[in-house]
Parts: C-alpha cells; sequence; structure tokens
C-alpha cells in the first residue's frame, strides 16, 4: 500500500493524486484542439492550499467517493461514475465543481485560450470601441421629449 | 487641521461616510464649523481591490459579496430578509455603497417629483426637479460623469465627461433599439472617461461592482472626502452609533457609539445629520426611543421604517452568433432605454421602469450560470458550449420604480444583533400587484430589443433576490408632519436639529438609480443650511 502513504508535504496520497487527476480530467477534459488544457493540467492543491485550504478535507472526502480503478478508466467509462456522483452528492459536487472551475479560469493558459489576457484585469485593462453615436441619429429625429408638467 | 478630541462637544456630526454624508460633508466644511463625520467600517484601499488579483471573480462570492450577510465582514451588521422577496445590499465603509455600486448616474425625471399630480398616485415631493437641477450639475461635477448631451427625455444637461464607450454590446443592442424606434442613450456613469482632478481615466477593467483598482470609477472616498478632509472635517472609521441621545428640551445632543474595541462612548453634537441609507437611518431612530420618542426618535408621525421601497428588478439575457466582447468595459454601465419610463395606463400598470444595459461577466461566472441554468455542461462539450456563451452576451436588467406602501418597512428585529448588541434591521416587504405587472412587462419588451437586435437564445429572470441597492423612502420628506418624517430640506419635524440627507427622505422612487438624486439632494439640503444657519433651529 505505498500508494497511501503521504511521503512529501502534498495534501494527498499518491494513490488520491492519481484519483484526483482523473475526476478533474472528467469535470474538464482538454478541447479536441488542444486550445484548452485538461483541469488536471491546473495546480488545484496549489490553489487550495494557498486560497482555500479549509476545502481540502472536504476534496479527500470527496476522491473517498471514487474506489481505485477509477483512475484507470477511460474518459467516457469514467464520465458515468462522475455523473452519478454529482446526483448522489449534489452539495459536496456543486463545491468541487465551484473551486475546479475558480481555479480553472485563472489559469493563463486558460485566460488566453478563451481570448482574455493573462493575468489579473489590474493594470492591463481593456480597449473597446468608442462605437458610432450615429447610431443615435433616429432617436434624436423623433418628436419624443421628457414628460413635462405645469409648475 | 487639528481634529476635535474624542468626545469634545462638535458643531456636526455626520453619520455615514457614503454618497450622502460625504456629500454634505463636503458642502459644510465651508463653514468652517467643528465637523465629525462617524463611519462604522473602514477605508478601503484600491491596491487591494480584486481586479488587482488572479481570483477576481470568487472575491466577488466572498469578501466582496454585496450582501453583507453572506459577506460578513466585522464592519457589516446582519439584516433579517427572510420577509422579502429582495435581500438588501450594501457596503459598510468609507465611500458606502459607492464602493461596490455599478455607478449608472441618471437622475430622477422632472415628472418624478409630481407622481400624485401626474398619474394620481403616491405623493409628490416638497421640492422639484428645477430646485435640484444645480445641485445635480455641481455633483456631477465633484463626481466626475461621463455622458453624452442631448437625451430628449432630460432637460438640457452637460455631463463634464464623455460618455463611456458602447463597445459591441452597446452598438448591437441599440441597433436592436432602432430597429422598434424605441429610445436608447448612452448612460450617464460615474466613471470617467478622461484624466479628471487627478485621476485617470477609466481602464474598462470590468469588474467595476468590486471596487475601482484604477480609480476611475467615482466612490466617494476618491472624489468628496480627499477634498472634505482638506477642508477641515473630521473622518472617523470604527465609528458604530447605537443610539440619538437627547436633551431635556427634546433637541439631539449627540450619540451613544462603539469604537473599534466595541467601548461604549458618547460623543456630544450641536446638530446631528443622518446619512445611513433608507435601512440605516431608520435603524438607529427606531433604536433611539426615549420618553419623549417612545416609538423612536423623529418619529411622532409614525413613518420612520414605513414606505420601504427598492427597485425591482428582472434581467434578460441574450446570447448572440458574433463576439462582442462582453467581458470588457464597465460592467453595469453601457446604453439605457427610457421608452416606457413613463405612465401608459393601457399597459394595466402606472409609472415605468428603466432598461439598463449590461455587458457580460467573466469565465467563472460565466461558466457557473452555464452549469446551474445546464446551458454549460461540465465534461466533455464543456468547451464549446463555454466558447458559444462567452464574450457572445448581453444583457438587459429592468429596473421597475416601486410605489410606497407603508406595509413595506424596516423595523427592529427582535433576535438578531450585530456584533455591538445592537437590534438588527428586519425588513417586511412584498412586490406589490403594480410592480408585477411592470416587471413582466419589461421582462417581454427587453426579450422584444434582443430578438430585434439578434440574439439566438433569450432568457429571463426576475425578480432578482440580491438586488435591493436602492434603499428609499422610510423617512420621507414633506411639508405636513403627519404624513412626512423630514421637511422639505431634511430637517426632522420632530427635532429641529436633526437632519437626514441619505435615501430615506424619498417620497418616491422613480425608476433608476438613486445615487445622483441621494446627492443632489443632500447638497441642496447642505446649502439650505449654510443659509439658515443663523435661525437653523427656528
Amino acid at each position: 500500500m505505498t500508494n497511501d502513504v503521504i511521503a512529501t508535504d502534498h495534501p494527498l496520497t499518491t494513490s488520491q493524486q492519481e484519483t484526483l487527476a482523473a475526476l478533474l480530467d472528467t469535470l474538464l477534459p482538454a478541447s479536441d484542439d488542444g486550445t484548452m488544457p485538461s483541469a488536471q493540467a491546473v495546480d488545484l492543491i496549489g490553489y487550495l492550499t494557498e486560497k482555500n485550504a479549509e476545502f481540502i478535507p472536504v476534496l479527500v472526502e470527496a476522491i473517498g467517493h471514487f474506489d481505485d480503478g477509477f483512475a484507470g478508466l477511460s474518459l467516457s467509462d469514467r464520465y458515468p461514475v462522475v455523473e452519478a456522483f454529482s446526483k448522489a452528492q449534489a452539495e459536496l459536487f456543486d463545491e468541487l465543481l465551484f473551486h475546479t472551475y475558480d481555479c480553472y479560469y485563472q489559469d493563463d493558459r486558460v485566460l488566453e485560450g478563451i481570448g482574455m489576457a493573462a493575468g489579473p484585469p489590474f493594470p492591463t485593462g481593456n480597449t473597446i470601441e468608442a462605437g458610432d453615436l450615429s447610431l443615435l441619429d433616429p432617436v434624436m429625429q423623433t418628436s419624443r421629449t421628457y414628460r413635462k408638467y405645469d409648475q | 487641521m487639528a481634529g476635535a478630541a474624542d468626545n469634545d462637544p462638535v458643531d456636526v456630526l455626520i453619520i455615514g461616510a457614503g454618497a450622502s454624508g460625504a456629500a454634505v460633508a463636503w458642502s459644510l466644511a465651508e463653514t468652517r464649523m467643528r465637523i465629525v463625520c462617524f463611519e462604522q467600517g473602514d477605508w478601503t484601499n484600491p491596491s487591494e481591490y480584486p481586479s488587482t488579483r488572479k481570483d477576481w471573480e470568487s472575491q466577488q462570492f466572498g469578501p466582496y459579496h454585496i450582501n453583507p450577510n453572506v459577506r460578513g465582514l466585522e464592519t457589516d451588521y446582519p439584516i433579517n430578509n427572510d420577509e422579502s422577496p429582495i435581500n438588501v445590499v450594501n457596503f459598510n465603509g468609507v465611500g458606502g455603497g459607492t464602493i461596490l455600486y455599478a455607478a449608472h448616474f441618471p437622475r430622477l425625471h422632472p415628472s418624478d417629483f409630481r407622481v400624485k399630480t401626474l398619474d394620481g398616485v403616491a405623493d409628490d415631493w416638497p421640492i422639484n426637479y428645477e430646485r435640484l437641477e444645480p445641485y445635480f450639475s455641481k455633483n456631477d461635477r465633484m463626481m466626475g460623469v461621463s455622458g453624452l448631451a442631448g437625451d430628449p427625455m432630460y432637460p438640457p444637461k452637460q455631463p463634464p465627461l464623455p460618455p463611456i464607450p458602447l463597445g459591441l454590446v452597446g452598438e448591437t443592442i441599440a441597433r436592436g433599439y432602432n430597429k422598434l424606434g424605441w429610445h436608447w442613450w448612452p448612460s450617464d456613469s460615474a466613471i470617467i472617461t478622461r484624466p479628471y482632478e487627478g485621476r485617470d481615466q477609466c481602464l474598462n477593467l470590468g469588474p467595476c461592482m468590486s471596487g475601482c483598482s484604477q480609480g476611475a470609477k467615482s466612490s466617494v472616498d476618491i472624489t468628496y472626502w480627499p477634498e472634505a478632509l482638506r477642508s477641515g472635517v473630521e473622518l472617523r472609521t470604527r465609528c458604530r452609533v447605537r443610539e440619538i441621545t437627547l436633551n431635556r428640551q427634546g433637541m439631539a445632543d449627540g450619540v451613544v457609539y462603539y469604537d473599534e474595541e466595541g467601548t461604549e462612548r458618547h460623543q456630544k453634537a450641536e446638530v446631528v445629520v443622518m446619512a445611513c441609507n433608507g435601512v440605516g437611518t431608520p435603524r438607529i431612530l427606531l433604536n433611539s426611543e426615549s420618553a419623549q420618542f417612545p416609538d423612536g426618535l423623529a418619529n411622532r408621525s409614525g413613518l420612520v421604517g414605513k414606505n420601504l421601497m427598492f427597485h425591482p428588478v428582472g434581467f434578460v439575457q441574450g446570447i448572440f452568433e458574433e463576439r462582442l466582447d462582453s467581458h470588457k468595459g464597465p460592467a453595469g454601465c453601457c446604453i439605457l432605454s427610457k421608452e416606457f419610463y413613463e405612465t401608459d395606463r393601457s399597459r394595466g400598470f402606472v409609472r415605468g421602469y428603466n432598461m439598463q444595459i449590461t455587458r457580460g461577466t467573466g469565465p467563472l461566472a460565466t461558466a457557473l450560470q452555464g452549469y446551474t441554468s445546464g446551458t454549460i455542461p461540465w465534461g466533455p462539450g464543456h468547451h464549446e458550449a463555454f466558447q458559444k456563451r462567452f464574450d457572445h452576451v448581453a444583457s438587459i436588467g429592468i429596473l421597475c420604480e416601486d410605489l410606497p406602501e407603508e406595509h413595506n418597512t424596516v423595523t427592529l428585529d427582535p433576535n438578531l444583533v450585530d456584533s455591538d448588541g445592537i437590534p438588527a434591521p428586519k425588513i417586511n416587504y412584498r412586490l406589490s400587484e403594480n410592480s408585477e405587472k411592470m416587471l413582466a412587462h419589461g421582462l417581454a419588451r427587453a426579450e422584444d430589443v434582443m430578438e430585434a437586435a439578434g440574439a439566438t437564445e433569450i432568457s429571463s429572470s426576475g425578480v432578482l433576490e440580491d438586488a435591493g441597492w436602492h434603499l428609499l423612502g422610510t423617512a420621507r420628506m414633506g411639508d405636513d408632519p403627519k404624513t412626512s418624517v423630514v421637511n422639505s430640506w431634511g430637517r426632522s419635524h420632530d427635532v429641529k436639529n436633526l437632519f437626514i440627507v441619505d435615501g430615506s427622505i424619498f417620497v418616491t422612487a422613480g425608476g433608476l438609480n438613486p445615487t445622483s438624486t441621494i446627492q443632489a439632494l443632500a447638497l441642496y439640503i447642505a446649502d439650505t443650511m449654510k443659509k439658515n444657519l443663523a435661525n437653523l433651529f427656528d
């Protein structure tokens, strides 16, 4: 059972890490064109350790719902297993999905894959078109006015 | 200027450092009176706002949540919303709600001040648009408002800065309005589009509603407060007022408050100005019971805490084939429509609503919303569904005018208290039939706009739960002490040295964001106080 020995400061055993990787890859597999990485490629444990350490025991509980063979299944075989878990443990699944999405959609590779700039919004910011104010011509050509009343 | 020593008597004590408290403090500063403002929260630091962090979106689900019951900061107070379909949302700190607001900055319309005369419902205000107009303009300059002159739905006005960019979202929806022949106009926004008064212009970061790291959004901590402090006003944070105290003559003589350590203190004052919003102000007044005012201070009319008005909000979202860059630019400000703002009884309701076009959400919110709505699955197919929606969205918020009804109230919760043991506010509110019909009409018309604009998929929701931003009407102004709490310039009918300058004093709510009008009222009240200093209490 060497797989279940915590040999480093990683909060999960090797076996748990394998299950987690398969679970994350099921939730968010890589895109077919390779633009979007799988969720197993983003550092969920690092993110949780830094930002949401209190969720790690909950994550371990979630992983415990999957047997040792789960990690060895194909994506198409893993999907119904996770789907059943999502229905049987809806609250736990929603929490797991929230943290997975949160971590995933902060990753620079992911942000660039969806057309955003890497990193936080500030200070880079964004450029957007001022827009065509001649679109207002029809509005200004009507006789519409604000509602008036006698003082 | 050195501040008044703790508990030395002050001339004017302002409670609350938000939109109205900042404006009234700045205006009164020129009197050279000793003015102190108590704020229960802290200063915020723009360099720590979420948009400086990679986890900026999830911060909005935690420490920057708009609902204080979820946010749960030590500086917040709990609110019992159990008897209301709309939750109160706010921010407690220097800047108040302007820290987290979208910065939509429309003024009430002239007709909003004459609702009874024009439509036979609610009441007229004791003042009118023309009286407030100079203060609207002064406030626009102080805050730094961007917009476009010429909107036919208003009397002439000139925003000091050019409008915020329409972007692809604005242009796309504008074409929809044009196809229908309906009114639209670039929003007046308290977001600077050019460098202004030492602040740099908007960078189109997106998440305005969790604080602006750039300082381009005009929250009062960076507009009015620096000016007021330079003029000698003292602002004390972490001072939470429990009650206003009276002297034997029935005049306010100060407040009991808790400092940061939770120590009870008393601050003496010649004049007390309430600026705590439409929930915080009645909370303190109702908690200031005495032999002279057994039902709460300044409450001989019985109207303190009654006639609470929100703006019931509906939301329509459209998905478009083309990319709209929806995540870029001020999230809550783009264009608006007043097509259905005024009464048309053939619609089955009186008064009307503002249609407020908003941009899109960030990737996390898009993915989560897609999960809960079943439109973006987890697993295989996620990326394809996500890419069809992210940056392909435009939304229309329907902001309905709420009419005053006495059964909609703020009272003191008998059990719930804040961290200092002060009773929490309890909200009892229900949507009127008029509001429900108005909301349904607004949602249907917004769907028409989305269809005309070419949306391939349209969804509607409302009334939104966490949308109780606008807290109005709970200490209304009027000329008759039997039917109002304060007079036409914010002075309590019952306590002549007690003033209220926040949204509590609204007689009716209009159908749009109230901050511009709240601040114009605060400036008008401060000006009237200055003109009457010699006989302020007569």
